[in-house]
This record gives C-alpha cells, sequence and structure tokens, in this order.
C-alpha cells in the first residue's frame, strides 16, 4: 500500500480533529449546552410575556429582567431534598424524569439549529420524532402510573387521554410538509423550502395552524394543561416529584419547548436561513421566539377545557381539519 | 361515562381546590358523581362561645373577624342585633354610610370570587384581571377606613367614622372605572368559548330544589329566585334606596358569575346614589354598656347571601348567648345536591360555584353515628380527651 507514515499521521490528524469538532458540536454548539442555554431562555420569554400579558411582572431579580430566573430555579431545586414514595415504583420513578429530559433532547439533534443541516440527519428522521413525542407521553404515563399517588394516577391516565385526541392530527400535520418537499428528512424539508423560497405555512396554513394547537396539547399548556390541573389534581402527574428529579422535569418540559417551536420554525417556517450577513442560527433563534410567544399568547387567553371536551374536540375538528389539508396537499394546493 | 362500579373519592381537607379544610367524600361511578357526603368541622373556632364572655363593645371586633371577606355584613348584622335589643337607631346619616360600605364591600367579594372562580378552571389570566382591578375597591376602603380587610366602620348605634366631602369624588371615579371594567368583564364571560364550555349546564339547581333546599344569596337568584333581605326585609337605608335583584334563570355555574357580575354593577349605582342623596348629621348615639334582657334576630344580605344573627341578652354588659348562621351553611344542602350528577372535573368549579366560605360556618357537634347519639362536652373533658 502506497500510505506512508506521513499520510497516515496527516489522516490521523485530521480524524482527530473532525473527531474534535464533532463532540464540541453534540456537546456545545448547537449541542447540548446551547440547548439548554435556549431552553431557560425560552422559559424566561415564556414566563415574562405570560406575565406581562396578565399584568403581572414575572421573574424580576435574578440576572437583568430575571433572565436568569429559570436557571436559578434548576439549580436550586438540584439542592433540595429528594423524596421518594413508600410505595413507589422505585425504578421507574427514577428513570421516567431521565427520560423526559433525555427524549426531546434527542430528538433536538435531528432538527437543523445552526444550519441547514442538522447534527444527525438521515431519511426519515420526522417519523423518528413522531415515535421520540409518542414516547414522551409514555413517560409521563410511567411517571404517573410509578408514583402511586391518586393524582399522580389520574394526571398520568388523563395525559395517555389526551395523546389519543393530539396524536393523529400532529402526525398529519407532520406529514403535510414531507409530502410538498417529497423527503421525510427534516433537514431536507428545510432545504426544499429555502431553495423554492417559499414557506410552508404560506402554503399549508390549516397544517400549520393544527401543528400549533396539538403543540399546546403536547406541552400541557391551558387550555389543554388537564393531566396537570392544579386545582383539580394538584401538580398532576408530577406531583410526587421533588429535588432533582423535579429539576429534570422542569428542564425536559423546557427542552419540549424548545422542540415544539423548533419543529414549527423547520416545518412550516423554513427553519435557520442565512439572510444577508445575519448567520442562520439568529434567524432561527427570532423564529422560535416568535413561535414561543405564541404560545404564550395563546395559552393566556382560554380556560381549561375537560378531558372529554379536549378529546372529542380533537376528533370533530382537528382530525378532520388536519386530513382536509392532506387531501389539498394531494389535490395539488399547497406544494 | 359509567362503570357500574361506585369507588369513594375523598375531596379534602386538603386540596389545592379548597381554600379552607373541609372534607367531602364522593361517591363516583366512572366519570360521574353519584354521592355526596359533606363532613364539616374542620375550621371550627368556637366564636359564639367566644361572644358570651366579651363585653358588648369587644363583641364588635370579634363580629368582624368571624369573616376575612366579607367582614362588614358581620358588624352590620351584629350592632343592628344589639341596636334591636337596646331600642335605639342608627342616624340616618350612619345608615346610609353602612349602605356604602356594604356595597363597596359586595363588590369586592363578588371581585375575588369572579377570580376564583376563573382560576377554577384554568383561566389564570381573567384571574389576575379581576383581581387587579380589585384593589381599586381595596384602595377605597383604605382612604374611608385606614384598612384594607377589617375596616372596622360600625358601632353600636351608628358608625365611627364620617365619609369626608373630599373623598366622594374620589369613590366616584373608582365607581366609573369599575363599571367600564365589569361591563367588559361581563361580556367575556358571556362571549368567551371556552369559559362557556366549562360553566353552562353545569352544576345545575331547579329553582324548585333551591328552595326546598334553603339556598341563599347568589346561588338562589341564579336559580330565577327573586329573594333578597335589602329588599325582603330592608334595613340599613335599602329601603330609601331604588335598585333591582338581579336573577338570572340559568341554574348553572354560568348564570352564577353572571348574577355576581351584575350584581356589582348594580352595587355601583347604589353607591352612586348614596353618596349624592346622603343626609347631614351625626353619625353615632350613644350608648348604655348594659344591654336590658331580651331576645332577637338579625338579617343581613352579605355578599354570600342572607346572614342571621341571634342574640340573647340577660342585662348584663355580656350576652348570653349568641348565634350565627353564615350564608354558606345555607348553601351546603344545595350544593350537594348541584355535585350529584356532575364530572369529577367540574367539582371544584361548582364547589367554588356558591362562594363557600367554611371557616364562617364551621359548626360542631359530638355525635356517634352507629347509636345516633348526641353529647356535650366540657373544656375540661374535651381537653382530658386530647391527652388520652
Amino acid at each position: 500500500m502506497g500510505l506512508d507514515h506521513a499520510t497516515i499521521k496527516e489522516k490521523d490528524k485530521k480524524m482527530t480533529t473532525e473527531t474534535f469538532l464533532i463532540i464540541l458540536q453534540i456537546l456545545v454548539f448547537p449541542g447540548a449546552f446551547f440547548l439548554f442555554a435556549l431552553a431557560f431562555l425560552y422559559e424566561w420569554v415564556d414566563r415574562k410575556i405570560l406575565a406581562r400579558i396578565q399584568s403581572r411582572y414575572g421573574p424580576l431579580y435574578t440576572g437583568p429582567s430575571g433572565i436568569l430566573q429559570p436557571l436559578a430555579d434548576f439549580l436550586k431545586l438540584l439542592s433540595k431534598e429528594d423524596i421518594v414514595p413508600m410505595a413507589a415504583d422505585k425504578i421507574l420513578f427514577t428513570l421516567a424524569p431521565v427520560f423526559y429530559a433525555v427524549l426531546p433532547l434527542t430528538t433536538l439533534f435531528i432538527v437543523p439549529v445552526a444550519s441547514q443541516k442538522s447534527l444527525v440527519m438521515f431519511e426519515g428522521d420526522l417519523i423518528f420524532v413522531m415515535f421520540t413525542s409518542a414516547l414522551m407521553i409514555l413517560t409521563v404515563f410511567i411517571a404517573g402510573y410509578s408514583s402511586t399517588s391518586r393524582f399522580s394516577l389520574i394526571g398520568g391516565v388523563r395525559a395517555a387521554l389526551q395523546m389519543i385526541g393530539f396524536e393523529i392530527p400532529i402526525s398529519l400535520a407532520m406529514i403535510g410538509p414531507a409530502i410538498a418537499a417529497g423527503s421525510l428528512s427534516i433537514s431536507n424539508i428545510v432545504q426544499w423550502q429555502q431553495t423554492s423560497l417559499q414557506w410552508t405555512v404560506w402554503l399549508q396554513p390549516i397544517g400549520f395552524a393544527v401543528f400549533v394547537v396539538c403543540s399546546l396539547a403536547e406541552m400541557e399548556f391551558v387550555p389543554f394543561d388537564i393531566p396537570e390541573a392544579e386545582t383539580e389534581i394538584v401538580a398532576g402527574w408530577r406531583t410526587e416529584f421533588s429535588g432533582r428529579k423535579l429539576a429534570l422535569l422542569r428542564l425536559g418540559r423546557d427542552l419540549e419547548l424548545v422542540l415544539a417551536s423548533a419543529l414549527l420554525t423547520s416545518l412550516y417556517l423554513a427553519g435557520p436561513q442565512q439572510v444577508w450577513l445575519i448567520p442562520p442560527v439568529v434567524t432561527f433563534m427570532i423564529k422560535t421566539a416568535f413561535v414561543v410567544l405564541m404560545f404564550s399568547l395563546l395559552r393566556a387567553i382560554f380556560a381549561r377545557f375537560r378531558i372529554d371536551q379536549m378529546v372529542s374536540g380533537m376528533w370533530k375538528y382537528l382530525v378532520p381539519l388536519a386530513i382536509l389539508q392532506v387531501i389539498l396537499i394531494q389535490l395539488g394546493i399547497g406544494r | 361515562m359509567r362503570y357500574g362500579s361506585i369507588i369513594k373519592v375523598p375531596f379534602g381537607p386538603q386540596h389545592p381546590a379548597l381554600k379552607e379544610p373541609e372534607n367531602f367524600m364522593f361517591e363516583i361511578d366512572g366519570e360521574i358523581v353519584v354521592g355526596v357526603h359533606p363532613r364539616i368541622g374542620y375550621n371550627h373556632r368556637g366564636i359564639e362561645k367566644a361572644f358570651e364572655r366579651r363585653t358588648y363593645l369587644q363583641n364588635i371586633y370579634l363580629a368582624e373577624r368571624i369573616c376575612g371577606i366579607c367582614s362588614d355584613a358581620h358588624t352590620t348584622c351584629y350592632t343592628q342585633a344589639i341596636e334591636n335589643l337596646l331600642g335605639v337607631e342608627a342616624p340616618p346619616r350612619a345608615r346610609y354610610i353602612r349602605v356604602i360600605i356594604a356595597e363597596l364591600e359586595r363588590i369586592h367579594s363578588h371581585g375575588l370570587w369572579v377570580g376564583i372562580a376563573a382560576h377554577e378552571i384554568g383561566f389564570d389570566t381573567l384571574f389576575m384581571y379581576v383581581w387587579r382591578d380589585r384593589e381599586v375597591v381595596m384602595d377605597l376602603f383604605e382612604t374611608l377606613s385606614g384598612n384594607r380587610v377589617h375596616y372596622a366602620m360600625n358601632t353600636i348605634g351608628g358608625v365611627r367614622r364620617d365619609i369626608p366631602a373630599d373623598t366622594v369624588p374620589k369613590i366616584k371615579h373608582g365607581m366609573d372605572f369599575l363599571e367600564k371594567r365589569l361591563k367588559y368583564y361581563l361580556n367575556v364571560v358571556q362571549n368567551e368559548q371556552t369559559i362557556l364550555k366549562r360553566t353552562s349546564g353545569v352544576g345545575i339547581l331547579k329553582p324548585k330544589d333551591a328552595v326546598e333546599l334553603c339556598a341563599v344569596g347568589p346561588t338562589l337568584r341564579a336559580s330565577g329566585v327573586k329573594n333578597d333581605v335589602r329588599v325582603d326585609d330592608p334595613y340599613a337605608a335599602y329601603d330609601e334606596i331604588p335598585f333591582n335583584v338581579v336573577t338570572h334563570d340559568g341554574c348553572d355555574v354560568l348564570s352564577r358569575i353572571i348574577v355576581r357580575c351584575e350584581e356589582m354593577l348594580e352595587s355601583i349605582n347604589i353607591i352612586r346614589y348614596a353618596l349624592d342623596n346622603m343626609p347631614e348629621g351625626m353619625i353615632r348615639v350613644r350608648v348604655p354598656m348594659a344591654v336590658p334582657p331580651g331576645e332577637t334576630v338579625s338579617r343581613v344580605e352579605a355578599p354570600r347571601g342572607e346572614l342571621i344573627h341571634y342574640a340573647k341578652s340577660n342585662g348584663t354588659t355580656k350576652p348570653e348567648r349568641y348565634k350565627v348562621r353564615s350564608p354558606t351553611l345555607g348553601n351546603i344542602p344545595a350544593l350537594c345536591k348541584m355535585l350529584m350528577g356532575a364530572h369529577v372535573a367540574d367539582i371544584p368549579i361548582v364547589l367554588a360555584g356558591i362562594d363557600p366560605c367554611f371557616a364562617c360556618m364551621d359548626r360542631m357537634t359530638f355525635i356517634d353515628d352507629k347509636t345516633n347519639k348526641k353529647w356535650v362536652w366540657t373544656m375540661q373533658q374535651l381537653r382530658r380527651k386530647t391527652r388520652k
């Protein structure tokens, strides 16, 4: 073989830098560290906007305008006593928060954040997103089930029931852009939107609306905060969690918010885009912040539905609407 | 959804929907409530006994503290009862001031309730908005009496503080602001789809049941029954002030919200009229410390409904027996009726629908539920029991 010592060394060096870069990407930017920061930032954005709509102040003291409050809450919870109920299923009870935080984080690697391409991409990663979003609800159910408290159990069951309502329409709303782009990969859908210079939201407004409503249900925001309805079942499925476990649950919730806004941005708002000198990650953040703002606005202006009203409403209105959108796409409108 | 097997679900004494400890045992078939067993007595404070150990003057302050929300209704009722026993009447100006304070209190109490009802159905934005605007009334109370909660305006034979002429424009300004806001909330409540979904047709109480089960106040009026102590048995200056008794025939939680909102608007008109037509003169008459023997009943329309005080005097400076029947106690049987057939998720809003104030109504008695035997214990016996 013609490879001499110097070339191997050169190749080795190149590989080391490449591996190092990949590790840096996964751990720091646009990977875990950046996503955590984004999660805390968006929790602050959400809390602040909601508070201002409700004519409250919201976070105020930690950092400028309370911007560090979510991080402070997280650290405080980490240092608090971690109580496991006597009757709880210890293994599941411990694993559920871990899964709840890790699942949205893993899924976020598939969604393009800093460029048109995501960290991990393969044809069919959209299916993987659907799979993990179903797994997340399953984790919620297991968390409620394993804490063996009646509030948690009811909360868990309600979360699972809720999934029956929004799972189908949200999947159909994800399929819409995929049909238009002719690809099942999120990165390809983003690329298609950018090269064809049209955002899916203008082509498929019904799908966009369905996705927004279902995201509210997925994140348990008002009017779909039924699994954690405070006045009915205390904190719902997370009633028994405390300390580090609760911290992880909160982190998972924040990451879910980032995931939902990132998915909406990629599938319908053309994702991270290089505009003139502005780097893609900035446009991504502007777009997702806009989506978070929309979520906060929506969760401020409704009362909570009852679980039966929610499920029947989803099947009566949202499923037909989502199917209508797919039919319209098949007829050539919106692609 | 009914499954045929009945499970028992306890609600309280500690529950986030209940601001005060009280226990309800629900029998639930699937998602539907088929049985309700209220169990009161978790917040008993022995106030009636305390009445007997204090002088009439001290009791004003005790009566004020029966309730933290309708504190003025209780003192009005108390001072009326004692004035009856003494045979004195408050001067006209004092009676007008009592009306103004009572109606301000009604606005603040109903406002508080609308906020809580919104919170029970998960509408926190409405909750924050209503409570923010309620601050106007609280500030007016502070201007008028120096206090936000226990105004201590009433005394036997009149009121303790006058409403000076320079605060009248302030009150009127506040009322104008509140009227604008309340009309907006009334519009929101009647048109916002999620509120309608959660409240209309929920917690039905038919007019016949309402009368039979002795429901009182807005709960009764929301079932279309025109009943108001202010009209039926006028006290203070209510016989001189024109106003409507608000009723609504929806019989559900929604109509309870609407009745309370419209009552607040009516209160604003009463306050305006009372301010314009307030006679000049003194605000209190001096009364003796000792009250001649006798017994009397005094009735007041508190924000939550008809409030009844009973007093028995024996010629000394302390009452021999004092009894308070607060409106929530009158509404408990009706509440049980409303909860029958409700969804489990609707329990908090139906329960909140009567505007419960459990601490005011709590009563206790020793009873053996197997033999139905009742008995009375002295303080010593009670202490001995707790030591065991």
